[in-house]
């Protein structure tokens, strides 16, 4: 039953996005649309497949998985450290409060010159600008997720003898866990647009790179290529996170009343 | 007499909300307790029960008047004054057996030892097959079990119990009454027991305190004669039901007061 249901579940998911491509595929078949603005899905789909079958599309969407993952995972580790220092060290607090009133709301990739003019043109500037842009919503919610801890499971903690460091790591820490796996739900989404938008402003090929030469040569089969894998990697992603988060919160009501 | 254990002298202490007016809670309150004693603490909800028990557990700053412990004024909580909250603060995100080891992971000893004595106090509260379950999954009545698990087995000095039987269902209850008394018997800590039930008091202490209404003050103090070692036989007997009917009018005078319908 169970198992009925969750194949149903995905069926009607793929309705929406199958009924996308046959209007698309019909549409270009039947000359509504030129085939030079948006060319047929199956000829994507072939093009996607020579370039599977040529090792290309993987050492693009390499490029840019390479600097999605480094940028993501500093973000996630300085990001998560500074929050959590927010909530326990009131000098880190003071310091960092108007930085983030005012960076949370600001749209960072305006800094993308700057950070060129910094940095060159390779993968430090795109590395740096993806960390920026995706770091603000991970202090945020991560020293938002230590604020309202109950009292009474930071009591018990001392009680049976927890040292502060301990408290941090054991209570704290945890009862922030739902907070900071939303906020890295929400900022992976930004890394990945930002690094994206950086190798097309920049050059440095990846997938974004690649999009914009294709545009530039008038190979729209291409372009499209490039943004269906685009897509399949942003779904394969917050896919990946939500089971994170499935595993982690393996404790939470969120997850032991789930229903299908 | 024997040692004092726990003293309370002229201990007062106001709650100040962010917003709102500061609640008085307790005013010019004494109270001895010697050691090994059982002590139970009733009176009308909101008189400063609690409020009591976590002064003396260290979780809130005391301003005026002084408590010792065996002498020395405490200042901050510690495992020497095992409590056990009336709303259990279980720790949501460990199981069952992780939330019974985690004050003897505190403790310098070997792991298998730790978990012998886990397993021990699991099976004491009859929660055996459920060590790995979590919180969330649990009744009321098997979280508070998992609670007084969790801090009987650090093995205390003092012992303080916020209306720890009160998720209960009068079986369980009944048989954790007993079981706390076979403890109690066997290891002689000083007890601290906040309850509403008047007839659980009677069975399990050496002396019974009433604390009148809000700002909460002790009002009297009853010394419970009935013979130790006691069981549930004890509540049979004449002198028990006579310390639950003196106990009764004491209480519901004060509740009378708290609820307004007698000043
Ligand atoms: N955090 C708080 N802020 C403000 N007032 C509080 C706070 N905690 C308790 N109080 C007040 O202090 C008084 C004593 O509270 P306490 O919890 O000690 O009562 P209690 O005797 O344990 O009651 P109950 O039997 O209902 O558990 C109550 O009247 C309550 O309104
Ligand atoms: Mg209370």
């Amino acid at each position: 039953m169970v198992a009925q249901r969750k194949i149903l579940n995905i069926l009607m998911g793929a309705i929406l996005p199958l009924a996308v491509i046959v209007l698309w595929e019909v549409a270009t078949r039947e000359r509504l649309v030129s085939p030079f603005l948006l060319p047929p899905f199956s000829r994507v789909m072939v093009r996607l497949w020579q370039d599977i079958v040529s090792g290309e599309i993987f050492s693009l969407a390499g490029q840019t998985f390479l600097r999605l993952a480094i940028s993501y995972s500093v973000a996630v580790v300085v990001g998560v450290t500074l929050g959590i220092m927010m909530a326990r060290v009131r000098f880190v607090r003071w310091v960092l409060d108007p930085v983030i009133s005012i960076g949370l709301p600001t749209p960072k990739i305006a800094f993308l010159p700057i950070f060129i003019l910094w940095f060159g043109v390779f993968d430090t500037p795109k590395i740096v600008m993806a960390i920026v842009a995706c770091i603000f919503p991970l202090i945020a919610g991560t020293w938002s997720g230590t604020q309202g801890v109950d009292k009474y499971l930071v009591w018990s903690a001392q009680n049976l003898g927890a040292t502060r460091r301990e408290l941090l790591l054991h209570v704290i820490f945890p009862a922030a866990l739902p907070q900071i796996l939303t906020a890295m739900q929400v900022a992976l989404p930004i890394a990945f647009i930002v690094v994206i938008v950086t190798e097309m402003l920049s050059g440095g090929s990846g997938l974004g790179g690649s999009m914009i030469e294709g545009a530039r040569l008038a190979d729209t089969a291409r372009v499209f290529e490039n943004l269906i894998v685009i897509g399949l990697m942003g779904f394969a992603f917050l896919r990946a996170l939500q089971i994170l988060r499935r595993r982690i919160l393996a404790w939470h009501p969120e997850v032991l009343q789930e229903k299908n | 007499m024997t040692n004092t254990k726990i003293k309370f002298e002229n201990v007062e202490f106001t709650y100040i909300p962010p917003s709102g007016r500061p609640v008085r809670a307790l005013e010019r309150l004494s109270l001895d307790v010697a050691e090994n004693e059982f002590v139970s603490i009733v009176g009308p909800s909101g008189c400063g029960k609690s409020t009591l028990l976590y002064l003396l557990g260290g979780f809130l700053p005391l301003e005026h008047g002084e408590i010792t412990v065996d002498g020395r004024k405490v200042s901050k909580p510690g495992p020497d004054r095992g409590i056990v909250f009336q709303h259990f603060a279980l720790f949501p995100w460990k199981t069952v057996r992780q939330n019974v080891l985690y004050g003897l992971e505190r403790k310098k000893m070997d792991a298998a030892q730790r978990d012998e004595l886990a397993q021990k106090y699991i099976d004491l509260v009859k929660l055996t097959g459920f060590e790995d379950s979590w919180p969330a999954q649990l009744s009321g009545g098997m979280k508070q079990r998992v609670a007084i698990a969790r801090t009987l087995v650090t093995d205390p000095d003092v012992l303080l119990m916020d209306e720890p039987f009160g998720a209960l269902d009068a079986q369980t209850r009944g048989i954790l009454q007993e079981e706390l008394l076979a403890i109690w018997g066997l290891t002689r800590k000083t007890v601290l027991f906040v309850t509403h039930d008047v007839h659980e008091a009677v069975l399990l202490s050496d002396r019974v305190i009433v604390m009148s209404a809000r700002p909460g003050r002790i009002k009297s103090t009853v010394n419970i004669d009935l013979p130790r070692p006691r069981n549930s036989e004890v509540t049979r007997s004449q002198n028990f039901a006579s310390y639950c009917d003196e106990i009764w009018g004491l209480v519901r005078e004060e509740a009378l007061v708290a609820s307004g319908i007698k000043t």
